[in-house]
């Protein structure tokens, strides 16, 4: 048993968190926030580096905690986790494009009312009726609306689908890796505004100390970090779960997803209080954290949803035992 | 990344279900709050020493199986699961016969390890002091030197196992004069010697399962003292050390208890209650996640890494889900919460009942949540003391 990375999936993260701090600095998230176009070059970079042809979701699961630490504005657990696999396995042609950064794909699963970079997006893999179906960017249309987090391009969609567009997979599978995949983002998310906290409660004086000696900020700190450190682990599993294709991924998807966005929100919550009003200035780049830990936290199913499908399987398991 | 267990790992698990199908006894042993009951558990212990389970993690050639971490940890598992007694060695198993490993003088290992191994000698821990719990070098037990001997006189509280143990490893104050961690000798004190009283004490769960313990001049010889003399708080962080890397709570365990309160919400008819239902959700997935979170931990120190101030994150974790799912418990039964007798529509209600209260000492014993916290703070993330 042996529950931790390479050294070479480490490296990646390394790569991976280097050239996020490059091509996406929150300089550029700020850029977002105030209208500027999507720069197609980042998504290029990512694909220049080989960041875009990774399969295994182990080797994805720390690049996605680096995504979330950079809250990257662009779809890599969407396209990663969940449209690399389903496109590989109906043997698309698109895979190709997908792995070098040339195509941007947009994910809607689950009944979610608006899609991520959907006006972006050169494809769109779509649930109806529990089929999926692929639909290059002709075939559909996509209507802007304004979102809370102004880096995180939203749009509804209006789309025909028909046999022409359907492709093979299993949307309940892609909805797991959803859920597992945007875990680990939570996770990178939650990491970043803890450091961002730790960082400002060492400096900032109040009383003649630094806030970070008070009590009262350990603790809430200490416990953001001990849920954040068991989230991590969580997600982790759901990725090597999902490689592996172990009967418990769908549990261990839905397990990741509730403790990351309870971490998250306790993270959030506890990074804004300890930064005290400056936290709350959009000046602060705090905020821009808060506001894709909150937006995710729904991504690809709720905590709600996702307790009740561990409750589901706990109390089904015992109909049977 | 591989989280396959190897054939000899399976086997060892397949070999630790049988042998504790076969043994654990049926019938739930008397509280070790008697005399009777403590020797009921210590005749059980035995059992496990002769079977070769008594401590599986301590090296061949003081007795153990040199087992690692992961065998360990699965025994630990599997006893959990099976819920056998409670080992009333853990003090002397994970922490005593440790300490003496790096400790101990040659006498002492011969004297004292093979009898913690054989459950011959159970001890206790002597710590905690009414006026010295967290801060535990506030304690003000004295120890004066006396020929080849010490005279110990104090008070020790909240030690578990303490009315009916053999031994005592207690930390006393050597030196009033020096600064408070600097005067403290680590010592190890026989029970029966004149003037050691033990008084039980009964617990909120309602159990007598631990003690305070007074010393009156009681004579210990100077061979009894572990390490060197006033150097007994660098003994003593080394003992603590060997608790945060001991197999911690093993997960098996709250998935276990969670799926209980489904059996509880299914025969109290509110299994299809969505609150119910986000809470058996909530605390199951807690539970899961601490699972995964204890292999990244096996996983370190199967590579022989110690975990040090990170092991209080893991604490922090089972202690507030132990005491989290049986207050979901609790307030699942309620009428029938308060209720000791068979009254309530479930399997066995006094079993909730009194871990429920004993779960209540999860966020206290082994360093409070606050203690722990404040060691992540610090000593993990970096926070500054003053």
């Amino acid at each position: 048993m042996d529950f931790d990375f390479s050294p070479e999936q480490l490296a990646v993260r390394d790569l991976a968190r280097e050239l996020f701090e490059k091509e996406s600095p929150p300089s550029r998230l700020r850029e977002l926030w105030s209208g500027a176009e999507r720069d197609r070059s980042v998504w290029k970079a990512l694909g220049q580096a080989g960041l875009l042809e990774i399969t295994d979701p182990v080797d994805l699961v720390l690049v996605l905690e680096e995504a979330g630490r950079a809250a990257l504005p662009e779809p890599i657990a969407e396209t990663l986790a969940i449209a690399a696999p389903v496109l590989a396995e109906a043997g698309s042609d698109w895979v190709p494009r997908v792995a070098s950064g040339e195509a941007i794909v947009a994910v809607q699963l689950g009944g979610a009312p608006f899609v991520v970079d959907a006006g972006d997006a050169d494809l769109l893999l779509l649930e109806r009726d529990g089929e999926l179906h692929a639909l290059p960017h002709d075939a559909f249309t996509a209507t802007p609306v304004q979102s809370d987090d102004k880096a995180r391009r939203l749009y509804a969609v209006n789309a025909h689908t028909g046999s022409e567009t359907r492709i093979a997979g299993d949307a309940g599978v892609a909805l797991d890796r959803g859920a597992a995949a945007v875990a680990a983002v939570l996770n990178g998310i939650s990491m970043r505004m803890l450091e961002m906290t730790l960082e400002h409660v060492k400096t900032r004086e109040q009383f003649g100390k630094p806030v970070g000696s008070f009590q009262a900020v350990k603790h809430k700190l200490a416990s953001a970090h001990v849920r954040v450190e068991s989230a991590r682990a969580a997600a982790w599993y759901a990725a090597f779960a999902i490689g592996a294709g172990l009967p418990d991924r769908s549990l261990a998807a839905s397990v990741a997803k509730v403790v990351a966005a309870e971490a998250e929100a306790i993270a959030n919550a506890e990074a804004l209080q300890c930064h005290g009003g400056i936290g709350f200035t959009w000046e602060h780049d705090l905020h821009m954290w808060m506001k894709r830990g909150k937006a995710l936290e729904a991504s690809f199913g709720t905590a709600a949803e996702h307790r009740a499908r561990v409750a589901a399987h706990v109390l089904s398991e015992q109909a049977d035992a | 990344m591989d989280l396959r267990y190897t054939d000899e790992q399976e086997a060892f698990r397949a070999e630790v279900r049988a042998w504790l199908r076969a043994h654990v006894p049926k019938e739930r042993l008397p509280t070790v709050g008697t005399r009777e009951g403590f020797d009921a558990h210590r005749a059980w212990e035995q059992e496990l020493g002769r079977a070769g389970y008594g401590a599986l993690h301590w090296p061949v050639e003081y007795g153990g199986r040199g087992a690692d971490v992961v065998m360990t940890a699965i025994f630990e598992e599997e006893y959990a699961i099976i819920e056998g007694p409670p080992r009333i060695t853990v003090l002397g198993r994970n922490l005593m016969g440790p300490t003496l490993m790096v400790h101990g003088t040659p006498e002492q290992k011969d004297r004292w390890l093979s009898r913690i191994l054989s459950a011959d000698d159970i001890w206790s821990q002597g710590f905690s002091e009414p006026d010295a719990g967290s801060d535990l070098a506030g304690l003000k037990t004295r120890a004066v030197r006396d020929g080849e001997d010490f005279i110990v006189d104090g008070q020790k509280i909240w030690t578990s196992y303490g009315t009916f143990s053999d031994w005592i490893f207690a930390l006393v104050r050597t030196d009033p004069e020096a600064p408070r961690h600097a005067g403290i000798t680590f010592l190890a004190i026989d029970m029966r010697s004149p003037g050691v009283e033990a008084r039980p004490l009964v617990q909120v769960d309602g159990r007598a399962g631990f003690a305070e313990v007074f010393f009156t001049d009681v004579r210990v010889p100077a061979t009894q003292v572990i390490g060197e003399v006033n150097r007994g708080w660098d003994v003593a962080m080394a003992t603590l050390g060997f608790e945060r890397d001991a197999p911690s709570a093993p997960a098996g365990r709250f998935e276990r208890d969670v799926a209980e309160l489904g059996s509880i919400a299914r025969a109290l008819g509110r299994d299809s209650d969505a609150g119910v239902r986000d809470t058996i959700g909530s605390l199951y997935a807690q539970a899961l996640a601490y699972r995964w979170h204890t292999m990244r931990t096996l996983t370190r120190l199967a590579r022989g890494e110690r975990i040090g101030p990170e092991g209080s994150v893991t604490k922090v974790l089972w202690s507030e889900l132990e005491r989290d799912t049986f207050a979901a418990g609790r307030e699942l039964l309620g009428p029938y919460g308060e209720v000791l007798s068979d009254e309530a529509p479930q399997t066995d209600p006094l079993r909730w009942h009194s871990k429920y209260w004993f779960s209540r000492a999860a966020t206290i014993y082994a360093g409070t949540s606050e203690i722990q916290r404040n060691i992540i703070a610090e000593r993990v993330l970096g926070l500054p003391r003053k």
